[in-house]
């Protein structure tokens, strides 16, 4: 029974803080991004820290719950860890949602940052 | 009316081509990866060229289509591009599936290549 590998380690501590600040109080995620930092949500593209931590504060909706269906977790030719991430979440009292999420981790002296991250709904569905 | 960023350019070139290639033929995808490449397919890891070729050379169909709904594109500080695509797909007669796909794209020799392959059939949905 050998552990996990680190970049798994990596990988779901990050989407399991990250989920569960976003869940309590996502104002709090501006820690987990730097000024290099893309976001792309729902197709618009935020760039820095503080614009993504805006975005991610005015999204409206009081309350809000994820719950992750599936993770993955690879680590990259240029030691990075790339996360996907498949799950529903629920906003208020709308319906549940399907989503998904993407996330590039990088060590940045000795923390883990997100460079990269792509959200969307999964709104297609028959 | 401006061009599309470079690396839109290059991502979404990138996943047209791996679609049309995976839906006509996909063991011509090979070109696509390298040794370095790791593909996670449902929650199960290939490493390298060959065993990600071998995984999708046998995958248990014979027609298949890709339909993308979305895809986003972002440059990545180590100048690689990383692409999400969501869509939908269907294999033989079996019903429409939506499913999930990230790619990390590496320039190795002047060639943009997959380093990173990720995918998932989007299962947890309820009905609308």
């Amino acid at each position: 029974m050998g552990d996990k590998p680190i970049w798994e380690q990596i990988g779901s501590s990050f989407v399991q803080h990250y989920y569960q600040l976003f869940d309590t109080d996502r104002t709090q995620l501006g820690a987990i991004y730097i000024d290099a930092s893309c976001l792309t949500w729902e197709g618009q593209q935020f760039q820095g820290k503080a614009a993504i931590v805006e975005k991610l504060s005015s999204l409206p909706f009081t309350k809000i719950a994820h719950s992750i269906t599936a993770q993955d977790h690879q680590p990259t030719p240029d030691s990075c860890i790339l996360s996907m991430v498949v799950g529903q979440l629920k906003a208020d009292d709308d319906q549940i949602l399907g989503f998904q999420q993407t996330f590039l981790l990088k060590n940045y002296s000795s923390a883990w940052v997100c460079t990269n991250e792509v959200f969307r709904l999964a709104l297609h569905n028959l | 009316m401006a061009e599309k960023p470079v690396w839109e350019q290059i991502g979404s070139g990138f996943v047209q081509h791996y679609y049309q290639q995976f839906d006509t033929d996909r063991v011509k995808l090979a070109d696509l990866y390298t040794d370095a490449s790791c593909l996670t397919w449902e929650g199960e890891g290939f490493q390298g060229k060959n065993a990600i070729m071998t995984k999708l050379s046998s995958l248990p169909f014979r027609s298949i289509q890709h339909i993308i709904t979305a895809q986003d594109h972002q440059p990545t500080p180590d100048s690689c591009v990383m692409s999400m695509v969501m869509g939908q797909l269907k294999a033989d007669e079996d019903q429409v599936m939506g499913f999930q796909q990230v790619f990390l794209l590496k320039n190795i020799d002047n060639k943009w290549i997959c380093t990173n392959d990720m995918f998932r059939l989007a299962l947890h949905n309820f009905g609308a």
